[in-house]
């Protein structure tokens, strides 16, 4: 059996793994468009601030691909997928037949008309690989003012900023919604973060934009105009608008794409044989309850997984994410779950803050617990994230969820609805106990 | 007496290790939270073998979560497919498929707590000032755990699989005819260690 795999990352990787799991001999062909082997790719903010080096970047260990028996295509960009005729075209003609195919290619990032906007120039660009990082890492030390502009305030933006600030830069961030991080954080903890940004070098230009970017002859940026009248010294311009799916290549193969690649239950395309996964695809969001863009690591792990399962030959469905993140700013950890700000108004809400260093909003519809904000203390996030995604109902315990006993449900729990007062294994080899399994959890 | 014989093999430790491993073994009803002491037996033994293995990383890997009068322990249960694997953005975090312990490569992580916010146990700890999350890694290299050996209330246990059903099968039989079943414990104990 040939399998072939299109990208290099998360979902692309877990699916490797997923399907040697159940297939030792079959030709695994993993195909990358950069040069380089698995590399963090959200890290590459810590990478600017020395967090993470050269050594540890790297995502798998360094005889990953010849322990597991993948062979590797770096460096090739598909052209074409010939679903027809089950082969994929490379940039440089070479051909590759396939039995079973996965599609990960991820994001690549959106980039809207700008005036003066140029991704050649060594001070401009986007900020989503590792080149991008370096080209930074060298454009910081060519900058004469030492000022950044970072359009977009969303989640790349703020760590590009945190990055470039590292490398002595002065970084204003231009944010088209009235808060930073404005689709998962409220008015409250967004202007937290925004005040933890400020104080740390990074300003805010929040319900503002960039419009015009001045060059000099090089092509390299000067100055921006914002949409305020303002104009600000730039050294460096990066756009962090945001990503969309990368499925430019599949024009012409028959693949359903609206947005991303449309997928069924088991991760399968409309064609027979060809899988997708990862950032590139449209799958069900469990709290909207429709299909959606979830752009997030641990969505694209569970869907490569679960594509390479089915791929091996062994069935397995995929129930659906929902959104979630986490990020932490200048020591400020910061945790959105699901649904954060509510435009339904049958969804009840509760907050508790404590001055600026703790914040935490429940959102509630009904009974359920379906969305969560946790700023600065954020012990036992995942067992609210555990609960949202079962939809348990906890409106007894918004009040302990708020003080931050998040553990109290758990201790509830264990005690009394599973009631294992008498013992409870932490860990085990449950092969012929498949009702004991953990993953049975998610 | 075929029938005793039996079931001494059965619930012999390491043989039951061996097959069946289940290693650490909650019985969160025997937890007080050490009463009266100034520090949690099994946190304190965590935190000193941890320093001795780790250097920096040296924060417990269990935890004593407290509600009323009920103590938990809050410990990494390895799930087969872990979603803090899943989540882990530098690839610190690991499956062992050896052992079948999920890992940590302190190494690597920088502190995006993307693990923190998934994991569905709370057993992942934010250390905020030496930036990394931690999580127990079962002692693999020792004989016995660490919080196992100090745990001095029996809620700590390290087990197999044979003789956690023969316990369970003495306590629900104790609990139906407790007052009429009269077994030798110390018999079997004796041939157990």
């Amino acid at each position: 059996m040939r399998y072939v795999i299109i990208g290099n990352s998360y979902s692309g990787l877990s699916c490797a793994d997923a399907i040697r799991r159940f297939d030792k001999t079959g030709e695994i062909t993993i195909i990358s468009d950069e040069s380089y082997k698995a590399y963090a790719r959200p890290l590459i903010s810590y990478y600017l601030e020395g967090k993470t080096t050269d050594e540890t970047i790297w995502y798998k260990d360094d005889d990953y691909y010849e322990k597991n028996n993948y062979k590797t295509l770096f460096g090739k960009r598909v052209v074409s997928v010939n679903t027809a005729d089950k082969k994929i075209v490379l940039d440089d003609n070479e051909s590759i037949e396939y039995d079973k195919l996965f599609i990960g290619p991820g994001g690549v990032p959106f980039v809207p008309p700008i005036d003066g906007f140029n991704a050649e120039s060594p001070m401009m660009g986007t900020f989503t690989k590792f080149d991008d990082a370096k080209k930074m890492e060298r454009g910081a030390k060519l900058a004469k003012h030492k000022e950044a502009i970072v359009i977009g305030g969303g989640l790349i933006g703020l760590k590009a900023s945190e990055g470039l600030r590292a490398l002595d830069m002065h970084v204003t961030i231009a944010e088209l919604l009235p808060r930073v991080l404005g689709l998962a954080l409220d008015e409250i903890s967004g202007g937290i973060t925004a005040k933890k940004l400020n104080e740390n070098g990074i300003d805010t230009a929040t319900n503002d934009t960039v419009t015009k970017i001045n060059v000099d002859e090089a092509g390299n940026p000067t100055s921006v105009l914002m949409k305020s009248g303002r104009e600000l010294v730039a050294d460096i311009v990066i756009v962090a608008i945001g990503v969309r799916p990368n499925v430019g290549f599949l024009e012409g193969s028959g693949i359903t794409i609206d947005r991303g690649i449309i997928v069924d239950k088991t991760m399968m395309t409309n064609i027979k044989d060809v899988y997708a996964g990862g950032d590139a695809i449209v799958s069900y969001d469990i709290l909207n309850k429709k299909p959606n863009i979830i752009a997030i690591v641990p969505l694209a792990c569970e869907q490569g997984r679960v594509a390479g399962t089915n791929m091996a030959g062994i069935y397995r469905e995929y129930y659906g994410g929902m959104g979630l993140n986490s990020v932490e700013i200048y020591g400020l950890p910061i945790i959105t779950i699901g649904l954060t700000n509510p435009n339904d108004p049958s969804q009840t809400v509760f907050i508790h803050q404590e001055g600026e260093s703790i914040y935490r909003k429940l959102v509630y519809d009904g009974q359920v617990l379906v969305g969560a904000i946790l700023l600065g203390d954020v012990a036992g996030a995942g067992i609210l994230s555990a609960i949202i995604r079962q939809g348990e109902k906890c409106l007894k315990y918004k009040d302990e969820f708020l003080k931050g006993n998040i553990y109290s449900f758990v201790i509830d729990n264990e005690f009394e609805i599973y009631n294992i007062n008498e013992g409870y294994a932490i860990r085990g080899d449950f092969e012929d106990l498949p009702q004991f399994s953990r993953s049975n959890w998610r | 007496m075929e029938k005793n014989m039996k079931s001494i093999k059965l619930t012999n430790l390491k043989e039951d290790l061996k097959k069946n491993q289940i290693e650490i073994m909650l019985y969160p009803s025997k937890c007080d939270g050490c009463e009266g002491q100034e520090y949690k037996s099994c946190v304190q033994a965590c935190e000193t073998h941890m320093k001795e293995k780790y250097g920096k990383y040296n924060t417990a890997r269990i935890n004593i979560k407290s509600k009323g009068n009920k103590f938990f322990p809050i410990l990494c249960h390895n799930c087969e497919e872990a979603p803090c694997v899943d989540a882990c953005m530098p690839g610190a975090r690991y499956r062992d498929n050896e052992n079948g312990w999920t890992l940590t490569n302190y190494k690597k992580c920088v502190g995006c707590w993307m693990c923190v916010m998934v994991c569905p146990f709370g057993a992942i700890e934010r250390v905020g000032k030496d930036h990394y999350a931690s999580k127990c890694d079962g002692c693999i290299d020792e004989e016995t755990p660490k919080c196992v050996e100090a745990c001095k209330k029996g809620a700590l246990k390290k087990i197999g699989i044979r003789n956690y059903s023969y316990e369970r099968r003495l306590m629900i039989a104790n609990k139906l005819y407790g007052p009429h079943l009269k077994i030798n414990y110390n018999r079997y104990k004796s041939n157990n260690r």
